[in-house]
């Protein structure tokens, strides 16, 4: 159990934290689980909440596998991480179903489909199975963070662009801005995102270059 | 072999243990989830039937509206939502009809509206359907649906019956198919003139 001595799992945790959500970020960097980042992207409420499910569902199962990392079969561990996962996104999916109706009509099938979503499988995988629990825990925020925040972003300039509304409040007037259609349909999801990665990779510099032996 | 049976051992207890889980999660939600079901069912059959709401009705408005301008009855064996005048009850505006199949990939289910004459279409729509996104999906777009608005239920013979095809003449119960999706217009074709079958089955 023990993962340090002082603070965040001794600095460790602080390194995961920065390299999920910045410096290894899953979509702007990785470019993983695009699919559902392009679909659910059209209001800002909806990708927040995507967000929301991600987070929930990559800490739960990261550290649900972590936890069951020493006692499970290697063979089948595969098996048990969807397992794990899909249980996480089926409860997610109820609560959205029985408490917040429009929503869960709004994302449709996209919140099932985080079960196949490469992140928090691909966080079980390569994290949680080699990490304590507590850090595991602390990769799951990062990493969906990350995830959020990039899905947040596009879905500010999809919706203020496409329908000049934030949270379904009409912010640019029909006077002076005609609301970009475009940016709604499935092409404005492959600009805005595009665009957001390159000022993402833009803001963060290269990779420093690996050492030669 | 010993491994093996381990494995076998832990994936049926993780199985068993996760499948508690979502059963107690699902008895917990069931309620509230079958409230926005039925809230959902009566918000199609008041749009189907034109009932005026407004946009922010909450689902108890939403009920009220429904007991004041619609009643639910049986018309030869067809679940029947009958529209009245708020001040009339016997004076019929509009009577919607539930029909239900099977489509390509899972069932489609939706509301057929006639005009009190019951030989006119009044409008046509689907509650649920898992057909092909951009090809038997399109039931629920606009421009497929609002095609059956003033269609007739019978042919010109006074046969009940109607024809969903892009090829043929144009007739009085005929309208345009959606291609790419001929099985699915099939299905809704032929789930449809079951119910309009059963309504026509009576006539004075």
């Amino acid at each position: 159990m023990a993962c340090g001595t002082r603070g965040l799992c001794g600095g460790r945790g602080l390194l995961t934290l920065k390299e999920g959500a910045w410096s290894n970020n899953p979509l702007a960097i990785q470019v993983l689980g695009i699919c559902s980042a392009l679909a659910v992207t059209t209001r800002l409420e909806n990708s927040l909440v995507m967000g929301g499910a991600l987070i929930f569902v990559c800490v739960g199962s990261n550290l649900v596998v972590s936890l069951l990392r020493k006692l499970t079969p290697h063979r089948i561990r595969m098996i048990v991480e969807v397992c794990v996962i899909a249980t996480y996104v089926i409860i997610f999916d109820q609560f959205l179903k029985a408490f917040y109706w429009d929503m869960s009509k709004q994302l449709g099938p996209y919140v099932g489909l985080i079960i196949t979503n490469c992140i928090v499988m691909g966080r079980a995988e390569a994290f949680a199975l080699q990490n304590p629990p507590i850090l595991s825990i602390i990769d799951g925020i990062a990493n969906g963070l990350g995830y959020a925040a990039v899905l947040a972003i596009i879905g500010f300039c999809r919706e203020l662009l496409g329908a000049g509304e934030i949270f379904g409040y009409k912010v640019l007037g029909e006077a002076w801005y005609t609301p970009n259609q475009l940016m709604i349909l499935a092409p404005g999801a492959f600009f805005a995102f595009g665009i957001a990665i390159g000022i993402f990779n833009w803001i963060k510099g290269p990779e420093p270059e690996e050492k030669k032996p | 072999m010993k491994g093996s049976l381990y494995a076998l051992l832990y994936a049926a207890v993780l199985g068993a243990v996760c499948a508690l889980l979502l059963t107690a999660v699902a008895n917990v939600t069931a309620p509230y989830r079958q409230a926005n079901e039925e809230a959902e069912q009566i918000l199609n059959i008041l749009i189907v039937l034109d009932v005026n709401i407004p946009s922010d009705a909450s689902a108890k408005q939403l009920g009220e509206i429904f007991e004041n301008n619609v009643r639910q009855e049986q018309r030869n064996g067809v679940e029947a939502f009958v529209r009245f005048q708020p001040d009339a009850r016997e004076q019929i505006q509009a009577i919607a009809l539930q029909f239900s199949g099977t489509g390509l990939w899972g069932p489609i289910k939706g509301f057929l509206a006639l005009e009190p004459d019951m030989k006119t279409i009044r409008g046509l729509t689907f509650y649920e359907q898992q057909e092909t996104a951009g090809l038997g999906g399109k039931i629920v777009e606009k421009e497929f649906r609002d095609q059956f608005a003033g269609k007739s239920i019978v042919d010109k013979d006074g046969n009940p019956g109607i024809i969903i095809s892009r090829t043929g003449d144009p007739a009085p119960n005929k309208v345009d198919g959606i291609s790419g999706a001929t099985m699915t217009c099939d299905k809704v074709q032929n789930m449809l003139n079951e119910v309009i079958k059963k309504i026509s089955k009576v006539k004075e």
